[in-house]
């Protein structure tokens, strides 16, 4: 009698050697630090610095990098922080996971309270004070900054010099629109614009927010109350309805890190784009077709005299308070982050400008750029970074993104359907449509039993 | 003759023992665990307050949750009035006596319900792009006056989720329906015919009804997957789009028990959608029965 087919025979033969394969030869537990990052590019960069971190001490300090998506850092570092799961001894979160870490009270918060070091260590003087503001909570540090990301106004140089357009003289928004307008022609007469000024869309959160923080809106407090609608964001609402809808269309939609949305910048569909640093690092790499054709410039301010910068994205080091040995990951974490030779190699090869302010005198920063017609990136992109608006960390935050987006959405319909597209005008439906998204929020909060402790 | 089983009492018990126990550790357990679950209201598995039935009471008046019943029921309707009959009408083509390549189109059609749902999704927003999209391209070509950007994926979010469900499943479902029809004897079809039947009134009469059980059970299958759609919009519209206009249930689910960490109102969620698949499964078949 045949017990066993030989296919379920091999079969077995292997699950029973494989297992006492792994029991006899277990995979041997890392004894040094493990520090997880979601950029490889900033690993790439880390590399040497660990390498020589590595020479220099035990086995036990020794520090190893994993890469891990942001989705998956995301929830394995939550499952880490509220259930226990392994967590590494030093991460690099992106500035949309740490709001979720600080959603609930705060001994919840698995990170460790840096505030108290960074003040004694003279960081808190050393590093650009709003880099500081997505990784605090409740008036605590958990992070340690790795960038400023200002954002700037890129803009086809080739085509607006062409047409005679002297940048130095805009000022505002509305400087722009009319200094710019001309270039929206119908030149092959299919009744539409073959050109747009703005990448900007309704549907495009992350860019109402940058314009929203620009013009000194908010969408929380400093106490993490929401201040959805306000009159600030009412106006700039209102505005941005009519860049998207109507006959003063100005705007379309080129989707950022997207074949569809590089296309349209190549093809000059799209004029401009609001350009953080590290978009301006993508850029250089993924777009070479641009080279020469591009400039840089402040923002054009809301009003005369505003500010000329925003804020886009984000990263900082932390420590997961279940990390081993917090005095050798601190060294680490120094060693890496206020390191000048990396903040030079973040720069060069990511365009991306040094929270660590002592940096900014750098000769580097004022290299021209052959890419952008021979400016001085760094330089524009320092002069603007001590303006960086505040942000919330509130983990409401992305909730109300989308709400504002939502309100946008429905008064650019509403003025699509009144016909109506002049700014004064928009302005009460706008407060109409922003007290709704802050209603939301307000009921979200509420129901939030946790939520006296979160504030 | 009959057959003397002389074996203690605790036997039977004892084979069954593996199965009791992974059902008890792996669906007993969980289910009463999700029915505890909802009526808390937690931040994580360790910040816990019990909040009674607020959850469901809460369900009710919680307008994005009708929004994404809403989403999902359009959605359901949208399989089963257009990528059923369309799955329906392929297998009558390739049902039709004499064709050539039956096998060929068979896997063609069938073809795409291999894709992954995240790799068609991803597909699918790059053929919906705005400006570039293939299929505003060929739009354009074919329509005059058609705009230079038609935007799919933030006006007509609901559509396009329909056209790229009825991509990958018309042919999935239709397998079902060409094996159903295989079987419909042809001499039932042949004696309507002798009978003056047209083609419309022998596809009424004598094939649909033949085939009612396999649609029965196709109708069901596509309105459970329907109500559990999640990936496909998840990746093509990067969360729920704009307005949440593609917000499904399983997704608010996910919204709040991965994302806001609320594993109580997800649990809550998830036993109203369960109540309802059940309910539809159970209507279903009695419809079948009838």
């Amino acid at each position: 009698m045949t017990f066993l087919s030989p296919g379920a025979a091999v079969i077995i033969s292997l699950a029973v050697l494989s297992s006492l394969g792994m029991w006899l030869k277990p995979a041997a537990d890392w004894p040094g630090r493990k520090y997880w990052v979601f950029a490889a590019p900033h690993a790439e960069m880390y590399e040497p610095v660990i390498r020589a971190w590595n020479a220099r001490h035990s086995p036990a300090s020794q520090v190893r990098m994993g890469i891990l998506s942001v989705p998956a850092m995301e929830r394995r570092l939550l499952s880490g922080f509220l259930a226990g799961t392994p967590v590494p001894d030093l991460c690099e979160a992106e500035v949309s996971m740490a709001a979720k870490f600080f959603a609930g009270p705060v001994e919840a918060i698995g990170l460790v309270d840096l505030t108290e070091r960074l003040k004694s260590e003279g960081l808190l003087d050393r590093i650009n004070p709003p880099s500081f503001a997505p990784w605090s909570s409740r008036g605590r540090i958990f992070g340690i900054p790795h960038d400023v990301h200002p954002v700037l106004l890129a803009y086809r140089s080739d085509l607006v010099e062409e047409a005679g357009i002297d940048v130095s003289k805009i000022e505002t928004w509305d400087d722009f629109v009319r200094a710019f307008s001309p270039l929206m022609t119908d030149k092959n007469g299919d009744g539409y614009p073959d050109r747009y000024l703005l990448n900007f869309w309704e549907t495009n959160g992350a860019a109402i927010e940058l314009l929203l923080m620009q013009a000194g809106g908010q969408l929380f407090d400093d106490h993490l109350q929401p201040q959805i609608n306000s009159e600030i964001n009412a106006r700039v609402l209102a505005t941005l309805a009519g860049w998207t809808a109507g006959p003063g269309r100005i705007a379309a939609n080129a989707p950022n890190l997207n074949a569809e949305g590089n296309q349209m910048f190549i093809d000059g569909y799209v004029l401009c784009n609001l350009l953080p640093d590290w978009m301006a690092g993508v850029w250089l790499k993924d777009l070479p077709g641009l080279a020469g054709k591009i400039k840089l410039m402040p923002l054009p301010a809301w009003n005369p005299g505003g500010r000329r910068t925003s804020v886009s994205g984000g990263t900082m080091l932390s420590f997961p308070k279940a990390g081993g040995d917090f005095e050798t990951n601190w060294e680490f974490a120094r060693d890496l982050y206020l390191d000048p030779v990396l903040a030079e190699q973040l720069f060069l090869k990511g365009a991306i400008i040094s929270p660590v302010m002592d940096n900014w005198t750098a000769p580097y920063y004022d290299t021209p750029n052959p890419y952008f017609c021979g400016q001085a990136i760094g330089r524009a992109y320092i002069n603007v970074a001590p303006d960086v608006p505040m942000r919330t960390s509130s983990s409401y935050k992305t909730l109300a993104i989308a709400r504002v987006t939502d309100a946008l959405i429905r008064l650019k319909r509403r003025a699509e359907q009144g016909g109506v597209f002049d700014r004064e005008v928009l302005l009460p439906m706008a407060r109409e449509e922003l007290a709704v998204a802050q209603s939301y929020i307000v009921d979200k909060m509420a129901r939030n039993k946790f939520a006296e402790a979160a504030r | 003759m009959s057959v003397s089983v002389n074996h203690p009492r605790w036997v039977p018990y004892f084979f069954l023992t593996p199965f009791l126990l992974c059902f008890g550790v792996f669906m007993v357990y969980p289910l009463v665990q999700s029915i505890w679950l909802s009526l808390l209201q937690t931040y994580g598995p360790e910040y816990t307050k019990f909040v009674g039935l607020d959850n469901f009471w809460h369900l009710l008046r919680d307008t994005e949750f009708h929004l994404a019943a809403r989403n999902t029921l359009i959605y359901t309707l949208g399989s089963l009035f257009i990528q059923l009959p369309v799955a329906l009408g392929l297998a009558l083509l390739l049902n039709r006596p004499g064709l050539r390549g039956r096998t060929f189109f068979r896997l063609v059609f069938f073809a795409p319900s291999l894709v992954g749902l995240v790799f068609a999704a991803m597909m699918f927003a790059l053929l919906f792009g705005a400006k570039a999209g293939l299929l505003n391209e060929m739009l354009r070509r074919v329509v005059p006056g058609f705009p230079p950007e038609f935007p799919w994926l933030q006006e007509y979010v609901m559509t396009s989720l329909i056209i790229a469900s009825l991509w990958m499943y018309a042919g999935y479902n239709m397998i079902y329906f060409l094996a159903a029809l295989q079987n419909v004897d042809p001499a039932l079809g042949e004696a309507a015919q002798i009978d003056g039947a047209g083609a419309w009134h022998r596809f009424l009469h004598v094939t649909l009804p033949e085939i009612r059980p396999v649609a029965g059970f196709v109708t069901l299958l596509s309105i459970i997957g329907s109500l559990q759609l999640f990936e496909l919009p998840f990746v093509l519209l990067d969360g729920a789009g704009p307005e949440n206009r593609g917000l499904t249930l399983v997704m608010y689910l996910y919204q709040n028990g991965f994302e806001r960490n609320d594993l109580g109102y997800a649990s809550a969620i998830g036993w109203v959608l369960a109540v309802f698949l059940a309910g539809i499964a159970l209507a279903q078949r009695r419809l079948i029965r009838e």
